[in-house]
């Protein structure tokens, strides 16, 4: 370490006899990162990590105009149109959690094929399944807040996909409303939803997910681990992995920039409840298989037989996805391993069909 | 309208000739920036006599030969051939009045080339000085060609007062030279004597960062650590250039920047500021990278690393250039064209006589204006900025208006009032009030489908409640269908005709 006695280093012992530092940063490059052709995957964590911070500290800033219940609309117009940068804050928040949730995908996809899911990282692969339901939590939640017509609407049909489930579903869609109706309440609850209990959900998760990434260290593929302890290469997490990781931060910053600079986030009319919803009302893009699930089913089966098939048919998938740990535990498992395989790609291709599907099939803009 | 309409579709010309321009910057301010580059380095490696650097000069200087040459060339003809067909208008003023100053570019530019090509071809043939020499010529000639097209470019924005005293009298040359060293063109040619010096440094990262670092490590950790260093000049002083080009923007144009912080007002036009800072963003980055990756890891820079730098060149000059652009709307020339061809002086003229009186595209050859009269006023005074359904699109903006409504903004356009919000981006709009009417008619068929409020007659005095077929729209359909003959620029029938039958029910 450092050993003149320059001003910068004077503070650096100051705070290393206080707090260890030099323990700290030796641990860290005492962690490897393995180096392989699939290397390109172990960014994406790190990606949704970033847009993570983007969105806590864009979040903030958006507090400081935001007010809740009847003047929702009027301030987020306020934030749009007059506040300088308060368009550019709203457009980076919006586009960060739209990447954010994308990149969470890519990077639950990722570790599904290379299989860090098995044995001993269950429980990385359980709280990240947490973490992206929070996720879309958070986006679906934030996305009523402004209280346009799009808002509106597209919250009205996203709740009625809880309604559909039997017995429970009309209670809960009911509680999280605050009424039979979406109005100032249903703002008033979807705002403590997202500003404090989901991200008090969120961070604690988020730290036990990194405290286990830290503990077992970074999985290593099959194809690499086939081969000798001697031809496979790593590099130590500080300052070499965390440099790379910067670099795609600074990518991602770019790209975030970029969007919110080029498509700032639009503001659409007030609500108006009285008026009939526009024809192509749809949810998120990240709700729309689970939207295009109910519709089909809806379709072959009219009535509550098709709501309750889909909401099954869709839960299952949920469900099977998730205990894919306890299925394929092990590398040795060889044909659970190949059977897990299928079923990640036939999951991906659900998803992507029924989003493509579900726009293909929405009403064109009038 | 005295030139044909250049209709591209979806995109538009503006956007044909931005993608072009911003290509053939990235080239040309290298082959400036080169220039320099080049005999500089080679009078270093000759002064302390690395042989290694050399070697590595004359590819290098290969790699820029083909570059500049070919590529800079064959996008430079073509932002003329796009310009000349986007803005006709516009480009004849430029032409008229500095007919010296490109003669003088044509004449640089050839030798700027030659010399280019002499100093590749002599590399090892003849004496070092005298090759030295050759480097230090070229360099010259070809920041020759940078201050003179800055003087062209910047008078766009800031033509001055001398020159618009003479605008329009045919005597515009007399003011040749306080229109050329106009108020833009000192900060402007700091500006992009810094892209160029910078841009030097990047192609050139890309062209080291192919030197193996295995065999040849120490070459390469010299080479691309000098070519980092050449981007230090533009982040120290382009803040300084840039504040200075701000303070000669004229104030109107500002203001423009000042909206675009405040506010995205779907409809207002506030591109400006987004694109400054998406510049400010990607300037940022290419610092941040150049020094962590090429400064203080020279050995591990790779092709991919200097790639990625070109491409955030690539998006700083696209919003800078479209900055510089869009500050100057509406106008193409400040003051005196405006970017639809039509001239400040003419618009009183225009207004009381037609906009297509004098026009040989006039379809209704003093007849009644009818809606295909309204789709040629919109060729000719909005297609400049706007594209049907695409860029801009006319159907996306005026969505959701009816044909009152149409009307409303048209007459705000056309009155172009001091405190109007279109006023900073938008021209007026000129005719007469029966050119506007077919205007309003042609824009509310596009948008709607159909005509969706009462047709008026601009020559009765009160505005009329009940719907008079017998007016505007009914010479309207006959026209629609028998004026196949006209001369039209494009076919243009087909998205219209339907439409116009439409109408034909009201
Ligand atoms: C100098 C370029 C230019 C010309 C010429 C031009 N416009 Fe525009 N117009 C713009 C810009 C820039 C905007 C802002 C677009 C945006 O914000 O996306 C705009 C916006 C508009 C809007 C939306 C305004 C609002 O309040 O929503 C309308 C309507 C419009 N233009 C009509 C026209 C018509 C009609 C013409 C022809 C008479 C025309 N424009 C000519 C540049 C131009
Ligand atoms: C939504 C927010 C999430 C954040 C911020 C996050 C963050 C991270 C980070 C930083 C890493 C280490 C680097 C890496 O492997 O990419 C990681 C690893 C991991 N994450 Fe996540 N993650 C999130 C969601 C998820 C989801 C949705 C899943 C899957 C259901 C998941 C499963 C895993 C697994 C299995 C690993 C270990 C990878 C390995 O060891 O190779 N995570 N996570």
């Amino acid at each position: 370490m450092p050993d003149t006695d320059k001003l910068p280093s004077k503070v650096y012992g100051w705070l290393d006899e206080r707090l260890g530092l030099t323990e700290i940063v030796a641990l860290a490059g005492h962690k490897r990162v393995p180096e392989h052709k699939h290397s390109f995957w172990y960014y994406w964590g790190g990606i949704t990590l970033f847009f993570f911070i983007v969105m806590c500290f864009t979040g903030v800033l958006l507090l400081l105009y935001y007010r809740p219940g009847e003047e929702a609309y009027e301030s987020v117009r306020m934030i749009t149109y007059e506040i300088h940068f308060g368009w550019l804050i709203r457009s980076t928040h919006s586009w960060a959690a739209n990447l954010m949730v994308a990149s969470a995908f890519v990077h639950m996809f990722s570790t599904y094929f290379m299989k860090a899911y098995r044995k001993p990282r269950e429980f990385l692969w359980w709280s990240g399944l947490g973490l992206l339901s929070l996720a879309m939590l958070f986006g679906f939640s934030g996305y009523l807040l402004p209280m346009d017509e799009l808002a509106f609407f597209a919250t009205k049909v996203g709740l009625a996909i809880p309604g559909t489930i039997p017995v429970v579903g009309p209670w809960i869609s009911d509680l999280v409303r605050g009424g039979p109706e979406i109005s100032a309440y249903t703002i008033s609850r979807f705002f403590a939803l997202h500003v404090v209990i989901l991200p008090a959900l969120f961070i604690p998760l988020l730290m036990f997910h990194l405290a286990l990434v830290q503990k077992h260290g970074m999985s290593i593929p099959e194809s690499e681990e086939a081969k000798p302890e001697s031809e496979r290469k790593s590099i130590p997490f500080f300052p070499n992995f965390a440099m790379k990781d910067l670099a795609m931060w600074l990518i991602a910053l770019n790209v975030l920039a970029l969007l919110a600079a080029v498509f700032p986030w639009s503001l659409g009319p007030a609500a108006d409840p009285l008026k009939p919803a526009p024809a192509d009302i749809h949810p998120e893009w990240y709700f729309m298989t689970s939207f295009q699930i109910l519709k089909i089913f809806g379709a072959w089966f009219p009535g509550a037989v098709g709501e309750f098939l889909g909401l099954a048919s869709f839960n299952l998938g949920v469900v099977l996805w998730a205990i894919v740990p306890l299925f394929d535990p092990t590398s040795k498992s060889g044909k659970w391993g190949v059977r897990a395989t299928y079923f990640g790609m036939f999951m991906l291709a659900a998803i992507l069909v029924t989003t493509i599907w579900g726009y293909a099939v929405l009403p064109a803009t009038p | 309208m005295n030139y044909p309409v250049w209709d591209v579709p979806v995109i538009g010309s503006g956007l044909v000739i931005a993608i072009i321009a911003v290509i053939h910057i990235l080239i040309s301010h290298f082959a400036i920036g080169g220039g320099l580059f080049l005999a500089m380095t080679e009078t270093k490696a000759l002064r302390e006599g690395r042989r290694d650097w050399l070697d590595r000069l004359r590819k290098h200087s290969k790699f820029f030969l083909v570059l500049t040459g070919v590529y800079g060339a064959m996008t430079g003809v073509g932002i003329w051939f796009s310009i000349g067909l986007a803005n006709p208008e516009g480009t004849s003023t430029l032409i008229h009045n500095f007919v010296f100053a490109w003669a003088a570019e044509w004449v640089v530019f050839l030798v700027e080339l030659s010399l280019a090509a002499a100093y590749y071809y002599t590399w090892g043939r003849i004496p070092d000085k005298t090759h030295e020499k050759i480097g230090w010529l070229y360099a010259f000639t070809s920041f020759l060609t940078l201050f003179i097209i800055n003087g062209i470019l910047t008078f766009k924005l800031t033509p001055g007062p001398e020159w618009l005293a003479l605008a329009g009298t045919g005597r515009e040359a007399e003011a040749f030279f306080q229109a050329f060293f106009n108020d833009g063109f000192w900060p402007s040619l700091g500006l992009r004597s810094l892209a160029c010096v910078s841009l030097a440094g990047i192609w050139s990262l890309v062209f080291f960062s192919r030197i193996d670092r295995e065999t040849d490590g120490e070459v390469k950790i010299q080479l691309i650590r000098w070519s980092a260093k050449w981007l230090l000049p533009a982040f120290l002083l382009m803040p300084f250039f840039f504040a200075w080009y701000l303070l000669m923007v004229p104030g109107e144009h500002r203001d423009l920047m000042t909206l675009g912080m405040s506010t995205i007002g779907s409809g207002a036009f506030t591109q400006v500021t987004r694109m400054a800072l998406i510049t400010l963003m990607t300037t940022a980055t290419i610092g941040l990278v150049t020094y962590f990756l090429a400064w203080l890891n020279p050995r591990d820079f790779s092709f991919g690393h200097g790639v990625s730098l070109l491409f955030l060149a690539l998006i700083a000059t696209a919003g800078a250039e479209g900055t510089r652009e869009m500050l100057r709307k509406p106008f193409v020339v400040s003051g005196y064209l405006y970017s639809n061809s039509n001239r400040l002086a003419d618009v009183p003229r225009k207004n009381a006589e037609g906009y297509l009186a004098r026009s040989p595209w006039n379809p209704d050859r003093g007849d009644r204006p009818t809606v295909r009269t309204g789709e040629r006023m919109f060729q000719g005074q909005c297609l400049s900025c706007h594209t049907v359904d695409g860029y801009r699109s006319m159907r996306k903006l005026l969505h959701g208006r009816d044909g009152k409504a149409i009307g409303n903004i048209l007459q705000m356009l056309h009155e172009n009032a001091p405190d109007s919000p279109y006023r900073k981006f938008m021209p007026p709009l000129v005719g007469t009030p029966a050119e506007i009417e077919a205007l309003r008619q042609y824009l509310d068929i596009l948008v709607n489908g159909k005509l969706t409020s009462p047709i008026v007659d601009p020559s009765a005095k009160a505005v009329p409640d009940s719907v008079k077929v017998d007016t505007l729209a009914a010479p309207a359909i006959d026209t629609a269908k028998k004026d196949s003959a006209a001369p039209a620029v494009r076919d243009t029938s087909r998205s219209t005709a339907p439409a116009a039958k439409d109408s034909a029910r009201i």
